[in-house]
């Protein structure tokens, strides 16, 4: 049961009116979650997370572990005058941070997030979730071309380049969940995942993907990573070489808007991670909902781990792993997961 | 009235700081279009303006800038030891669209003075500056070379001075608290700078080179010319 | 290699300069005697002559420094000429010009490290040579009117310094201009990875550097000038602190305490050169470790583990030269004639925590081999990117660990003796790779001899049973008379320094040798057909202080 339902079943009226307002509450509710989660994220956790590696404290000042640095951090970035770089190309430039944050937004509609928070299950979720993600390449470039700064060309040039490059064995490592589980639907795949694989004793464990097929699960580790574009795939921003990349003639709400797009995507390649190898909400004692905000953060926590101690490769060498290796062996796990669904059901 | 004079009564001291922060042409950064159209301080203005000052004092991304001597020691304040990130300050982000603290650190030469100007420029408001150094205030100990710029604020407005050659990295901790104190108490600094905008070129003597430079100039396109025998 | 012929001049007993000037008959005017070495005097249009007659005959192949000065009544270049194999072995080239016509052919063919050295002449003095690939401005602004260390210029003249919005300095210049699938762009003067404000002209096509023209003098800081109007018993010696200022303070003080030595005919008291080497080393130390951190910092994205690590091991050595010096960065420790003051009270203490912080030095090290040299996604980065050949390093003047990553065998310290260096057992690294990796390689094991040189000192100084004589007795004003070009192995390379004596208190003319201005230079060779991402590691790997670069 999808959250919209929920909120339309405790509604006293009935109707479209009523259908409409409870898929939009149950769309803010959802939205405010995430960004919550983001907004925590961004000017706080990455820092305290990165200083962890660096020995160092990192904020301190507010709150518990200076997690107060969230409201002046927000405040601030958005009260900041909003500079439109000369010779911008206007709608455009002013989409793209909109297209990079509403992007992952969107795609968070089908992941089931456990105890009913799921805004819609349609039965070709997976795709839906692939299709929107696309859309941040599309919002990359024009980020890129339309800032008029030949270091942000030069990142948005580098993002597509590298989102073509890790989409598409992404896509294929996805195509292999699906032979196994059979459909598109983000429910029947979490649901699929929940059957216990062997027993050993008391513990029985899951037929989570990722344990089922640990080798698909490596290989989307690491399109996701250049999908969200973290180190060592951090080419479009890569701040010491093109300075900040595509985001270098964003100031104030539209910095802040890309900066969270960041965050959304990184959360958005957890959630995915979450669903379609960890069992999405699935886990015990504690509630699913929380379950899944642990995977989700575990993946967060992954990608700044790499960014503290990984160094980036260069554009060229990004591009070679994506089409020679990556993809090969992107189509080796869906030839061999085929083979094995296959000879199973046979 | 002169600025320095002590006020007799309190409605005085109140109508003056009302004057500087609402006047024309004052410091834009407290005259925002919402003020100008509230008028007074009403109380909501107020709160807004003591809440935006709090948020400005505490959480501030810093230009990731380094000139010179100094910007070694900006490194270690950055770094684990001394960690300005402590005080929500240690995000350094090197584009200046980005950046609400420009730290000066070190040395300005004729050849890097336009350019920096042009950096600070590029900073969206509300904008801060700690120049950092002894160079920075007078040009410290190469204030009598040919090509150095003798101290920052020939070029840009600067908060908060920190001395030294170079300052601590204590000190420079130090100085960006006092710029947060200061921010947060709803001051800025002084505009001392001199106008860096095109102007002729009466005040220099006719000579070749001036000549050919004014005839080439094309106003649309040059972003500053700096003149440092004016001072 | 019996077909070799014995380089003219060279003899078991050092360099026999009849020889030298036997073979360059005809072109040979007068001999001078500077305190280092002979100095020839050649006509101005036979440069190119000598200079090649020099490399290919005598094997003088190390273009060390050009020095440019004004007299009354000329000019004149000279031309301080070593040997790789033996800087000991050296030689001058005195080329005056006349005041009327200050011309003089460029030895820019011969040696393409003179291309910056002569335009940086042309530059600060006004000496115009004739042939020079590209004679222009190279410190101050294109628009300069006057030569600063020229004998009539006037500082209160107003300068325009005119900043124009999306100019293509590059324009008319560049050989690629035309080519409509190549962009220009500005790398700096501010940009994150430049190390300061190094402006880089790049024209790519696509990711590739396709022609690159480093633009220096954003920190040029009158150091030269400054140095001229100090004396030369106090005034000069804090500026040296602020040429390499990434804590190798003492590095740089050297070399002026060194030139200055020799030309006032000063001794220093070994207790002193045990202190001044060991204070040295751990300088290096410090220098390298910032060198590995921003080329970690370059390669891996912001502020990461590295980079603070580097920097953390590196306050752990601050502490130790704060206490003995009394600063963290800028020390103004050395003297003519000795050190300012000895080691801290109590002594066995601080020689005790030195040895400590030395003895943990090693592992330190093992976690930098393990976060990068052995890490293979670094590997891939750098392993042959930036490829230096050795041939190429010797014509542009590399020096310091740029050189020795190329495989060239050079380190003043073992080669051309000073102070306590050859009392105590430490190798010279060098690795014949020539990239990327060699050169941070080369850095990492060289700051290992260093610890081990700093562990000796320390034994030395624990053992010490004599008088502690930190200074040798030194006039109260100094005033020395004649010309020496002296050079010690700085954190970055040969680091020397000519002075011009007149018997007046301060220096008629002080020139400095910059490591960094002349290992900057490769850096048109190293990065044309590279990524723009190898470019900036390249430039990381190259490890350039701008204050030295620009001074």
């Amino acid at each position: 049961m999808t959250l919209p339902t929920t909120i339309e079943e405790a509604l006293p009226v009935g109707g479209v009116a009523a259908e409409a307002v409870a898929a939009l509450a149950a769309a803010t509710v959802i939205g405010t979650f995430v960004m919550l989660n983001t907004a925590l994220a961004g000017p706080w956790a990455k820092r305290k997370i990165t200083a962890a590696f660096t020995d160092r404290i990192s904020v301190n000042q507010f709150g518990p572990l200076g997690v107060g640095i969230v409201v002046p951090d927000a405040v601030r970035l958005v009260s900041k005058e909003l500079i439109v770089p000369e010779g911008a190309d206007r709608p455009a430039w002013d989409l793209a941070p909109l297209v990079l944050v509403f992007s992952a937004l969107f795609a968070f509609a089908v992941i089931p997030m456990g105890n009913g928070v799921h805004l819609a299950d349609p039965a070709v979720g997976l795709v839906f979730v692939f299709a929107i993600a696309s859309v941040a390449s599309l919002g990359l470039v024009m980020a890129g071309y339309a800032s008029n700064n030949k270091y942000a060309f030069l990142g948005g040039l580098r993002a597509v380049a590298q989102n073509l490059a890790y989409e598409i064995p992404l896509i294929l490592i996805g195509i292999s969940v699906v032979l196994y589980t059979g459909s598109l639907q983000m429910s029947e795949i979490v649901a699929t995942q929940r059957e216990t694989l062997v027993s050993l004793g008391p513990l029985s464990v899951p037929g989570w993907f990722a344990i089922v097929n640990p080798f698909a699960f490596v290989l989307f580790l690491v399109a996701n990573v250049a999908e969200v574009g973290r180190n060592p795939f951090d080419v479009p921003e890569a701040p010491t070489e093109i300075v900040a990349g595509y985001q270098t003639e964003y100031s104030s709400v539209y910095f802040v808007l890309i900066y969270l797009g960041e965050f959304v995507h990184i959360f958005l390649g957890g959630a995915i991670i979450a669903t379609i190898f960890l069992g999405g909400p699935a886990g015990p004692v504690l509630p699913g909902i929380v379950w899944f905000l642990l995977k989700i953060w575990a993946m967060f926590l992954f990608t700044q781990w790499l960014r503290s101690a990984v160094p980036r490769v260069r554009i060229d060498q990004l591009i070679e792993i994506g089409w020679k290796r990556l993809l090969v062996l992107a189509f080796v796990n869906l030839f061999a997961t085929a083979t094995v669904v296959g000879v199973l059901a046979a | 009235m002169s600025d320095n004079q002590l006020h007799d009564t309190l409605d005085e001291a109140q109508q003056t700081t009302r004057e500087a922060r609402t006047g024309e042409g004052v410091d834009e950064r407290y005259n925002s279009r919402l003020r100008q159209a509230f008028g007074d301080s009403p109380f909501i203005l107020t709160k807004f303006d003591a809440f935006m000052n709090w948020v400005r004092g505490n959480s501030m991304f810093i230009l990731l800038f380094g000139i010179a001597c100094c910007s070694i020691e900006m490194m270690h304040t950055y770094a684990t030891k001394h960690d300005l990130d402590r005080f929500g300050a240690g995000v350094p982000r090197a584009s200046p669209r980005q950046a609400d603290v420009i730290i000066v650190p070190g040395t300005i030469v004729s050849k890097f003075g336009p350019r920096m100007r042009r950096v600070y420029d590029q900073m969206p408001e509300p904008k801060f500056v700690v120049s950092m150094g002894s160079c920075t205030i007078s040009g410290g100990p190469f204030q009598e070379g040919y090509n150095v710029i003798k101290g920052v604020e020939e070029l840009i407005p600067v908060d908060i001075h920190v001395p030294g050659c170079p300052p601590r990295p204590e000190a420079l901790v130090y100085g960006v608290l006092k710029l947060q104190e200061q921010v947060q108490a709803g001051e800025s600094a002084p505009v001392t700078v001199k106008p860096y905008e095109l102007r002729q070129f009466g005040d220099l003597e006719e000579d070749e080179l001036v000549q050919k430079l004014a005839a080439e100039i094309d106003e649309d396109d040059l972003v500053m010319r700096y003149d440092w025998t004016e001072r | 290699m019996s077909l070799q012929r014995q380089p003219v001049g060279e003899t078991p007993d050092g360099l026999d300069y009849d020889a030298l000037a036997e073979l360059l008959d005809g072109y040979v005017l007068d001999r001078e005697q500077h305190l280092n070495c002979e100095a020839f005097v050649i006509r101005p249009d036979d440069v190119a002559a000598v200079l090649s007659t020099l490399r290919d005959r005598a094997a003088f192949d190390h273009l060390s420094l050009v020095t440019a000065q004004e007299y009354r009544d000329r000019y004149e270049s000279i031309y301080h000429l070593k040997k790789y194999d033996d800087p000991t072995q050296e030689l001058s080239l005195v080329v005056p010009t006349p005041r009327d016509q200050p011309h003089s052919q460029s030895g820019a063919d011969v040696f393409d490290t003179a291309i910056w050295h002569e335009r940086e002449a042309y530059d600060l003095v006004g000496i115009e040579y004739d042939d020079h690939p590209d004679l222009r401005r190279i410190l101050l602004p294109e628009t300069w009117q006057g030569h600063p260390l020229s004998l009539d210029y006037n500082q209160d003249k107003p300068q325009i310094v005119p900043l124009r919005e999306h100019a293509n300095p590059m324009e008319g210049r560049t050989d690629v201009a035309d080519r409509s699938d190549t962009m220009f762009i500005n790398i700096g003067p501010h940009h994150p990875a430049t190390h300061g404000v190094l402006h880089l002209k790049t024209v790519v096509d696509g990711e590739q550097v396709v022609d690159i023209d480093p633009d220096i003098g954003y920190l040029h800081r009158c150091e030269e000038q400054m140095c001229q109007q100090s004396t030369y018993r106090h005034q000069i010696m804090p500026y040296p602190d602020r040429w390499d200022y990434v804590s190798a303070g003492i590095l740089n003080e050297w070399a002026y305490a060194r030139a200055a030595e020799s030309l006032a005919d000063i001794d220093v008291p070994v207790y002193a050169q045990v202190l001044r080497t060991m204070s040295a080393e751990l300088c290096r130390i410090c220098a390298h470790l910032l060198a590995i951190g921003t080329f970690a910092l370059d390669i891996y994205g912001e502020f990461t583990a590295i980079f603070m690590y580097a920097v953390t091991d590196r306050e752990r050595i601050q502490n130790l030269l704060e206490e003995l010096t009394g600063q963290r960065l800028m020390f103004n420790y050395l003297r003519l004639g000795g050190v300012a003051w000895g080691l801290p009270e109590p002594r066995a203490e601080y020689l005790e925590t030195v040895r400590s912080v030395m003895a943990e030095f090693p592992d330190r090290l093992e976690e930098y081999h393990n976060l990068l040299t052995s890490n293979e996604l670094f590997q891939m980065r750098v392993l042959d990117t930036g490829v230096l050949p050795a041939e190429t390093a010797k014509s542009y003047g590399a020096t310091g660990p740029v050189a020795r990553g190329s495989g060239i065998d050079y380190d003043l310290r073992r080669d051309d003796p000073y102070g306590y260096y050859d009392e105590l057992d430490w190798e010279v690294v060098t690795d014949d790779g020539g990239d990327n990796f060699s050169r941070a390689l080369v850095r990492l094991q060289e700051m290992e001899q260093s610890a081990r040189i700093v562990r000796q000192c320390v034994d030395v100084l624990a053992d010490w049973s004599g008088e502690r004589e930190i200074q040798s007795d030194v006039p109260r004003t100094v005033k020395p008379g004649g010309e020496v070009y002296r050079a010690v192995e700085g954190a970055k390379g040969e680091l020397g320094i000519y002075i011009r004596a007149d018997g007046t208190d301060t220096p008629a003319r002080f020139k400095i040798r910059s490591p960094a201005f002349s290992n900057l230079q490769t850096l048109e060779v190293l990065a044309e057909g590279e990524y723009i991402a190898d470019m900036i590691a390249t430039l990381g790997s190259l490890d350039i202080v701008l204050g030295e670069v620009d001074r």
